[in-house]
């Protein structure tokens, strides 16, 4: 039971520092355009944060893409 | 506020603040550390680890309890607004302390045997059913997790991305980390300690906090159940039904005030030049009470963290973009009057001007 619980764990933020670098070099700015010429100390401070809580953000940075696709 | 975003948005205030943060850290850990040697010498000497761990673990404990006191202080006194500035980096700061407490403890107690550190955290004690035995390490991870989702999520581009209602609703979460954290120290090391002093402490803690936020809620009760009675329709006409809020003289020139009709929102009202303008009493940043702002540079200034809106309209001032909720306002005589249904965030609302000979 233990090692269940921390292998979703290890297996969640795994997949969200893969998905958090990837964000903070170019998803950022696709869902907030006020981050579009922040500068990388502030992409390495919200890199945390993007861990945590990747699904949430990779369906935002799903919809701009397809928003933008529509456009 | 939004033009753009830096990493961290330091002035001379912030620096002073973080300063004297760093600085409290610091002298609390080395008196601690200095006390304790004094204290636990030979032939009772603990190991500095163990030193440390308390050393870290208390100073979070009171960190967090200072960080949950700032908030109803500076309801009941503005004196203490300053310490509401730069709460957040006050809460990382929690953060950190309260991540080195949980590495050394981790590291000391799960680190030298044949299984993860982790893999023995949370498989050497399952007395879950027993009160004198429950494995209050876990509550104490549980508590970290929580403060590592809110100091993460500090930054302004998460507020903005969670929308202010969310972001709010994690950063409550503060409330279950301090529940869990009361819970780890009093099944863990009082339990183990049996100390008088420190049992006093920690509750100590707890009803200062407690009772804080009880005086500052039944305060602000009272403040809305009065001025809900006090307010009273004045009439309708063409379809606008305008309530009456209270005196011009009940507000001072540059100043702010605040206004609940009926079961609605709290709104703000602002007196500058001569005129009186409405707006919602909710910052958009963080929820802070506009009303118990100021004008300053011609603009409703937050008392919380100093975002701008201007009165005419609510909105920032450029570059910035936030909006809030205005309202029509009129004065009649002395009495000002208010249309309590709220416009659109941004809408341009002309100031009622106060007559000549009653400013």
């Amino acid at each position: 039971m233990a090692v269940a619980i921390l292998l979703i764990f290890a297996l969640y933020a795994a997949i969200g520092a893969l998905f958090g670098v990837l964000f903070v070099w170019r998803g950022v700015s696709r869902i907030d355009a006020a981050a579009n010429a922040a500068p990388w100390p502030f992409r390495l401070l919200i890199l945390p944060g993007v861990i945590a809580l990747w699904p949430m953000l990779a369906l935002r940075w799903h919809r701009a893409i397809r928003t933008r696709g529509r456009a | 506020m939004s033009a753009g975003y830096v990493t961290v948005q330091w002035n001379r205030h912030k620096r002073i603040y973080d300063a004297c943060v760093v600085g409290g850290i610091a002298v609390y850990l080395g008196v601690f550390f200095a006390v304790g040697k004094t204290l636990y010498a030979a032939p009772n000497a603990i190991s500095d680890e163990i030193l440390a761990m308390r050393a870290l673990g208390t100073c979070a404990f009171l960190l967090l309890n200072i960080i949950l006191c700032i908030g109803p202080a500076a309801r009941l006194d503005r004196r203490c607004l300053p310490l509401l500035y730069n709460r957040r980096h006050l809460g990382v700061a929690t953060f950190l302390v309260a991540l080195a407490h949980a590495v050394i403890a981790i590291g000391f107690y799960h680190g030298f045997g044949n299984v993860s550190p982790f893999i023995s955290l949370l498989t050497s004690n399952t007395n879950y059913g027993s009160l004198s035995a429950f494995p209050f390490q876990i509550l104490g991870v549980l508590a970290l997790l929580i403060l590592f989702l809110m100091a993460a999520t500090s930054h302004d581009f998460w507020l903005k991305n969670l929308g202010a209602p969310a972001w709010k609703r994690l950063h409550m979460l503060v409330y279950v980390a301090y529940g869990l954290l009361v819970m780890h120290v009093a099944l863990g090391f009082l339990q183990t300690q049996r100390s008088p002093w420190l049992a006093a402490l920690v509750g100590a803690g707890v009803v200062t906090v407690s009772s804080l936020h009880l005086i500052a809620g039944l305060r602000e009760y009272r403040k809305d159940g009065r001025r809900t009675h006090c307010s009273q329709s004045s009439g309708t006409h063409a379809g606008e039904t305008w309530v009456d809020v209270g005196s011009v003289d009940d507000i001072a020139e540059q100043r702010g005030s605040t206004v609940t009709i009926g079961e609605s929102e709290r709104i703000a009202l602002f007196r500058t030049n001569g005129c009186i303008s409405a707006t919602t009493n909710v910052c958009a940043h963080q929820g802070g009470p506009l009303g118990e702002g100021k004008i300053i540079d011609g603009c409703i200034t937050c008392p919380w963290h100093g975002w701008q809106y201007r009165p005419a309209d609510g909105q920032s001032p450029p570059p910035f973009t936030e909006r809030i909720a205005t309202y029509r306002v009129r004065v009649v005589g002395r009495r000002v009057e208010i249309d309590p249904a709220p416009l659109p965030p941004g809408t341009a609302v002309e100031p009622a001007r106060i007559a000549e000979d009653l400013k």
